[in-house]
């Protein structure tokens, strides 16, 4: 804001009906007047390009695959579902209760027989390979028929567990403590975001696998090898989902806990409340809203998880999403859409509930400056007190978590049979030198990628923000939108994908022979926009709503218009939630593939992981390079994103 | 400067319309019940009411924040119903004080002149500047926010929203956060400034004894409805009803039976217990009347009764009395201290006819 | 690359990506057998693959491209690849979208199946005009893909088998000593639903058992602990090289690539149950709305000229398609590419109906659910 601001960037001028009298005109006038009406209507503008971005890129291509399930020859029909629900392979127990859903003393009485036959007993497990046994509870309930649908929340339920138990440490340690390599630490723990699903699951494989590097480290002490995955397939695949996972949730929550005002905490502490107390009272309700999000996205991500469950857990942990992918490979369109719709319905659903929750938690915080961090190792001797004694407990588990795929992925791009090499890079080089022009050069997909994350920020940040803005105190149609709008994460990823297939890329038939057909660039970033903005809508809205309402209407009262208003004084108050999901929307255009692939078929706008699969044959090698080269592409560019972000914050 | 109207102006919360602090945010909530109100150039005009009862409601409506449901706003007669607030030129100051906590003092006086030019002949500086002096808060421009304290939190507010020269300042609850010592001089200096500027003025406060102490004129409100428009003065001393009766100020409220009236004076039967009131209109069966304590007086030769006192405040010249006459609370003042004794116990007390006000009769 | 040409690169397809956004439906009619359309030696035809065939190390396409034009001077061979493979160009047709390929290169014999099923029978592709393909009756005998329409010729195929490590277990002779409890928690196949080979592994058992037991094998196979993965990069370059299991369903070419990335051979043992592998020839077909079919019959037969069929089962790693006497192939492929006894394969007919039914229940019954 300047002082010597030219007349005509103040539009208003002419709104107010002051100084049109200017001698260059009436066409200079027109001009303002053109000017300053967008001016005022910037946000229903942007409010109408969403919406049309969203209807072509989401809507009409979910609508069209959905159609498939209610639509049989012309006539709409619910018989899909009903042959869904009433098969206990999908649903399980609520078979019986679709089938005939009026029958209800035997439902209930059923219900009461599974809960009286649960039964609590202590007893003794044996750690694997260890030989040590551990006293522990066992809950024997009776085996309960969970289907498809039922195991698939299970899983992510768990998935959702471990997630917060990985990722909140993370966000407490990065939020409340100062060590060198910090800022570095947190804009690399975007990483896992945008790492394909079969990179992971080769890392894992060479991280935890007999032959892995756990194993081979193990062996240097006379240990092992222990069969990691294989003791608990399970496991394996919720600590893979908590790789990708955990991540988000400490995003989140980090950014939640630098918006925390340090007078509140102060305050909390001048009553006589402890540390802990001050903490669980006062910080922690901030911050429930952001680890909610979290929770809730991680758990939407893993019910609708796919590679990750089939490469490390196996058919016999298959999830719903593994049979719309098997339904959409034999082009039985129809029930991959009855099981896609169901899976949206409950993302949906609980996406409701959560937004729910969150419109209720309004004004909890005054935007402040954050409590100071401390260092994490003020000295020698503070390295033996228990809290840093579990902080670095905790980083040892990080390290393997979540460093050991990542370095294991590159371990393998510079090795083969014989020991180190490095024509695997120079297989990229010469692809690069000398590849055709129907081939994948590396250096254009990383060009690609950035060009398209920074696109895509770029379109996904006003897309997110204007719909915080318009669904926040909104009351309840504004979830009912702030709900519709988190589509794109509820809908199923292969469906997506094929309803791209089907509208945009062979074109939607008009009257005259024509065709509507959206592909290559422009495509593809308005669908990665459109994965993206729901981060920032979900980062951006609770500190949004947070705001005092009275700042806006006093800077409208003051001459600014809504959009004005919007930029001059709330967003750079939620500047930290924007960074956030910013950085969150170049990660996810960075990773993003299933529909990348689809709109860049046939053109060269291909991504780094559409290279990573192209690359991917019978041999690893070329493959685990490509994934080195996004790995290291993404590390920089976030370190960059961060630090550039970091100046907005300020 | 701006005449102001509301015509029939309802306003009714629902179906996700909007919030206000006023009102609940339940479907068919309705807020304002056709308020009809005129307040002058120039006036300083307070909406005054307990919680709920509309005037932040009526105030944001003025300010354009929310639309009316019915009827209709205008400034000088022309109709800013359905007006952007940013196109209304008014200045706004909440009780919250909403500061742009990331600007400095100077940046929050100055925001709006980057939409409204300052005064003719004046640099933008030259008007933070002034304004910074007209709230007494010279030199503190490159202040942060945060750094003041809230009185002068809530003038640098009041110094932005007087910058553009708005031709209306609305103000709600501005006070309400601050002590009450720091809120008398702060009220003070609104109304000096008001007066200096002669700015037309609308202050919303549930404090009836600042609305009676500030303002020129003042409406009270009550479930969404305008009951009383007028001076302090004929607020105070003629509610029109037995909610401004209560509301303002104390006051003893009595409701009784007509039993006789001549040409002087009519015979009234309170809990079985006869006063004399100024004469009645003739067709009057029933009668409700109010007593200020400064007229319930133990000298009064009139219509006395005993009380039976429970409570006693000092109040420097005066003790106030809270005590009840037949279960009805009754307050009243007596000079302290009241024949070398304290005020407890029974104490009876007279009002003259011509000291009741007659709130209602049928 | 120069900076420049990148940003004009980006620039275009930016435009493009606008532009493109209407288009008009052009009126392809389909070709009938005896008359083609186009010419036969000139001309561009657009060959659809799936990305191996050109993306990978030392891919087929770029070699198939350069001699296809030197040998055709007036023809332009273009490449294009679809994520999803065929079923890109079945649901194309299915919308009568433009399909804007000529050939497809990469057909499995249900993928025939499942275009009958969507598109009616014989349909996407045209019969292939034998009076137009010389080379055509080199194929080998037991790869014919029994397509009752005559659209396809097999241009290579690969064989299922177990790839094992020797240092661990003995070569299965037959499917019954899976169930051995010497092979217990040893086997990592795929998911049927997902993956090539999973699925030839999973029909050789059904050609092996028969539709009523082959369910009944697999139960007792999954007693014997066997694992089934996604695909094969995750049970291959996941679990099996790094010796979670020491046998891994995979092709019969295995130790070609070993031996190219240095591994060592013990892990790297082919075995053959009964004696037999599955085999999965890959055809090629022409769509009947190809714009140059003639020339789009120059390219078919083409692929069977020894040249070819050498380049492309030595590059793609696969086995020709004709008989030895038409190709000659390097010593080491030879060496390391192993073919088995006997090649066992479930045809057309027997697929075209049942397919989906298998893989459903077999799937079914693996989840546990």
């Amino acid at each position: 804001m300047s002082d010597d601001e030219p007349r005509h960037d103040r539009p208003s001028d002419t709104a107010t009906g002051r100084d049109v009298t200017d001698r260059t005109g009436v066409e200079t006038a027109r001009i303002e007047a053109v000017t300053a009406w967008i001016e005022r209507h910037a946000l229903t503008l942007l409010a109408l390009a969403t919406a049309a971005t969203l209807a072509v890129m989401l809507y009409v291509p979910v609508a069209i695959v959905f159609a498939e399930a209610v639509v049989d020859r012309g006539s709409v029909t619910l018989a899909s579902f009903a042959d869904v629900l009433s098969d206990p392979f999908f649903v399980g127990e609520l078979a019986t209760i679709a089938a005939d859903p009026l029958a209800l003393s035997d439902h209930l009485a059923g219900i009461w027989g599974w809960l009286t036959a649960i039964s609590i007993s202590a007893t003794a497990v044996t750690v694997p390979g260890i030989g040590i046994s551990i006293p522990w509870f066992a809950v024997d309930t009776p085996s309960l028929r969970l289907g498809l649908f039922g195991f698939t929340a299970y899983q992510a339920a768990l998935s959702t567990f471990a997630s917060l138990a990985l990722g909140l440490p993370a966000a407490a340690v990065l939020a409340k403590y100062d060590f060198r390599g910090r800022r570095t630490i947190r804009s690399l723990t975007i990483l896992p975001f945008v790492l394909p699903g079969i990179l992971v699951a080769v890392g894992f494989y060479a991280t935890f696998g007999r032959a892995g590097t756990i194993n081979s480290l193990l062996g240097v002490v006379g240990l092992g090898p222990y069969p990691f995955i294989e003791w608990n397939p399970l496991a394996i695949v919720i600590v893979a989902h908590a790789f990708y996972n955990a991540p988000l949730i400490a995003r989140v929550t980090v950014a939640a806990w630098e918006a925390v005002d340090v007078r509140s905490v102060e305050t909390a502490r001048s009553l006589g409340a402890s540390r802990r107390r001050a903490f669980v009272d006062v910080v922690l309700p901030q911050l429930r809203p952001a680890i909610l999000a979290g929770a809730l996205l991680t758990f939407i991500f893993t019910f609708m998880t796919f590679p990750i469950v089939l490469a490390l857990g196996g058919l016999e942990l298959a999830t719903v999403e593994v049979w719309i992918y098997d339904r959409v490979s034999r082009l039985a369109l129809t029930e991959a859409a009855t099981l896609a719709i169901l899976e949206t319905v409950i993302s949906l659903g609980l996406t409701y509930a959560y937004l729910r929750y969150e419109s209720a938690q309004s004004g909890l915080s005054a935007t402040g400056s954050p409590p100071p961090r401390e260092p994490l190792f003020p000295n020698l001797r503070s390295v033996v007190s228990p809290r840093r004694l579990a902080i670095v407990g905790y980083g040892l588990l990080a390290l393997v978590v979540f460093v050991g795929p990542l370095a294991s992925l590159v371990l393998g791009s510079v090795t083969d049979g014989s020991g180190f090499t490095l024509r695997h890079y120079a297989f990229l080089l010469d692809r690069q030198l000398e590849g055709e022009s129907f081939q994948t050069l590396p250096v254009r997909a990383i060009v690609n990628s950035l060009l398209f994350g920074l696109a895509t920020l770029l379109v996904a940040v006003p897309m997110g923000v204007v719909v915080s803005v318009v669904t926040t105190r909104a009351g309840r149609s504004g979830t009912v939108v702030d709900t519709l709008a988190m589509l794109p994460l509820a809908v199923s990823g292969i469906v997506f994908g094929i309803g791209l297939l089907q509208g945009l890329v062979f074109g939607i038939s008009l009257p005259g022979g024509w065709r509507l057909q959206v592909t290559g660039t422009v495509a593809i970033v308005a669908a990665h926009a459109v994965a993206a903005y729901p981060f920032v809508t979900r980062t951006v809205s609770p500190q949004l709503d947070d705001l005092d309402p009275a700042l806006v209407e006093s800077a409208r009262a003051l001459g600014a218009s809504r959009g004005r208003a919007l930029l001059d004084v709330e967003l750079p108050l939620v500047a930290s939630a924007i960074v956030a999901g910013a950085a969150f929307a170049f990660a996810i255009s960075i990773g993003e593939f299933s529909s990348t692939v689809i709109l860049a078929t046939g053109s060269d706008a291909y991504t780094m992981p559409v290279a990573v699969e192209r690359y991917l044959g019978r041999r690893s090698g070329p493959a685990l390079a490509m994934g080195t080269v996004l790995l290291a592409v993404t590390a920089a560019s976030f370190v960059v994103v961060d630090r550039v972000g970091g100046r907005f914050e300020q | 400067m701006t005449d102001l109207r509301l015509d029939g102006v309802s306003k009714r919360y629902g179906g996700g319309g909007g919030t206000s602090p006023d009102a609940a945010d339940e479907p068919g909530t309705l807020a304002l019940r056709d308020v009809d109100l005129t307040i002058r150039d120039g006036e300083f005009f307070t909406l005054v009411g307990p919680s709920g009862c509309g005037k932040t409601t009526t105030l944001r409506t003025i300010a354009g924040f929310e639309d009316p449901t019915n009827g209709r706003v205008s400034f000088d007669g022309d109709d800013v119903t359905g007006v952007a607030p940013e196109r209304r030129d008014v200045g706004v100051v909440f009780q919250s004080y909403a500061l742009f906590p990331h600007m400095t003092v100077a940046e929050n006086v100055g925001y709006g002149l980057q939409f409204r030019d300052p005064p003719t002949g004046t640099s933008r500086d030259d008007r933070i500047e002034h304004l910074l002096d007209l709230v007494d808060l010279a030199g503190m421009g490159e202040r942060d926010p945060a750094q003041l304290s809230g009185g002068q939190q809530q003038r640098v507010a009041l110094a932005r929203a007087l910058a553009p020269e708005p031709s209306l300042l609305l103000l709600d609850e501005p006070m309400s956060a601050l002590d009450a010592r720091l809120r008398e001089s702060l009220r003070r200096q609104v109304k000096r400034i008001q007066t200096q500027l002669d700015i037309t003025t609308v202050y919303v406060t549930h404090d009836q004894s600042e609305a009676l102490a500030i303002s020129d004129r003042l409406a009270v409100m009550n479930a969404g409805r305008v009951e009383q428009v007028g001076s302090p003065r004929e607020i105070y001393r003629e509610p029109a009803t037995r909610f401004v009766a209560e509301f303002v100020g104390d006051n003893n409220v009595f409701e009784g039976t007509v039993d006789e009236t001549t040409d002087e004076r009519s015979r009234v039967t309170v809990d079985g217990r006869t006063f004399f009131l100024p004469a009645l209109p003739d067709t009057a069966d029933r009668v409700t009347f109010c007593v200020r304590p400064d007229a319930l007086s133990r000298a009064a030769e009139h219509n006395r009764f005993t009380v039976a006192v429970e409570t006693t405040e000092f109040l420097g010249e005066r003790v106030r009395c809270n005590g009840r006459w037949n279960g009805r609370l009754i307050v009243l003042h007596v000079d302290d201290p009241i024949d070398g004794r304290s005020a407890d116990g029974d104490l009876t007390v007279g009002f003259e006819p011509s000291a009741a006000h007659v709130v209602d009769v049928e | 690359m120069k900076r420049r040409t990148f940003v004009g690169a980006i620039g275009g397809g930016t435009l493009a990506g606008v532009a493109g956004c209407l288009t008009r439906d052009e009126s392809g009619s389909p070709n009938s057998g005896d008359d083609l359309s186009g010419s036969p030696k000139s001309g561009t035809i657009t060959v659809a693959t799936y990305d191996s065939m050109i993306d990978g190390t030392d891919p087929a396409g770029t070699w198939l491209k350069e001699a296809f034009e030197e040998a055709y001077p007036d023809a332009t061979l273009e490449w294009t690849t679809a994520e999803n493979g065929l079923n890109h160009y079945i649901q194309r047709e299915a919308q009568d979208a433009s399909l804007e390929a000529d050939v497809y290169l990469g057909v499995n014999v249900d993928d025939l199946a499942r275009i009958d099923d969507e598109l009616g029978d014989g349909g996407l592709f045209l019969e292939l005009a034998d009076d137009r393909l010389d080379r055509t009756d080199r194929i080998r005998d037991g790869l014919a893909m029994g397509d009752p329409h005559g659209r396809v010729r097999p241009f290579d195929t690969g064989y299922i088998s177990l790839v094992y490590d020797e240092t661990v277990v003995d070569a299965p002779e037959t499917f019954d000593d899976l169930l051995d409890p010497a092979y217990e928690g040893t086997l990592l196949a795929q998911n049927a639903q997902a993956s090539d080979p999973g699925q030839a592994f999973l029909l050789w058992t059904i050609d092996a058992y028969g539709e009523d037991d082959y369910l009944e094998y697999w139960n007792d196979l999954a007693a014997n602990d066997v694992r089934i993965l996604k695909d094969w990069t995750e049970s291959y370059y996941g679990a099996y090289m790094e010796e979670e299991r020491p046998m891994v369903v995979s092709y019969s070419t295995d130790q070609v690539f070993a031996a190219a990335e240095g591994y060592d051979m013990s892990r790297h043992q082919i075995a053959f149950p009964e004696g037999q592998g599955y085999a999965n020839p890959e055809g090629v077909g022409v769509f009947d709305r190809a714009s140059n079919a003639a020339l789009a019959h120059t390219f078919v037969d083409f692929l069977f000229s020894s040249d070819a069929q050498a380049e492309i089962a030595q590059r793609n790693v696969q086995f020709p398609a004709v008989a030895p006497e038409h190709v000659d192939l390097a010593d080491d492929f030879d060496q390391y590419a192993h073919e088995p006894p006997e090649a066992v394969t479930i045809g057309y007919d027997r697929l075209r109906g049942n397919l989906d039914g298998w893989v459903e229940e077999w799937a079914r019954d693996r989840t546990g659910l």
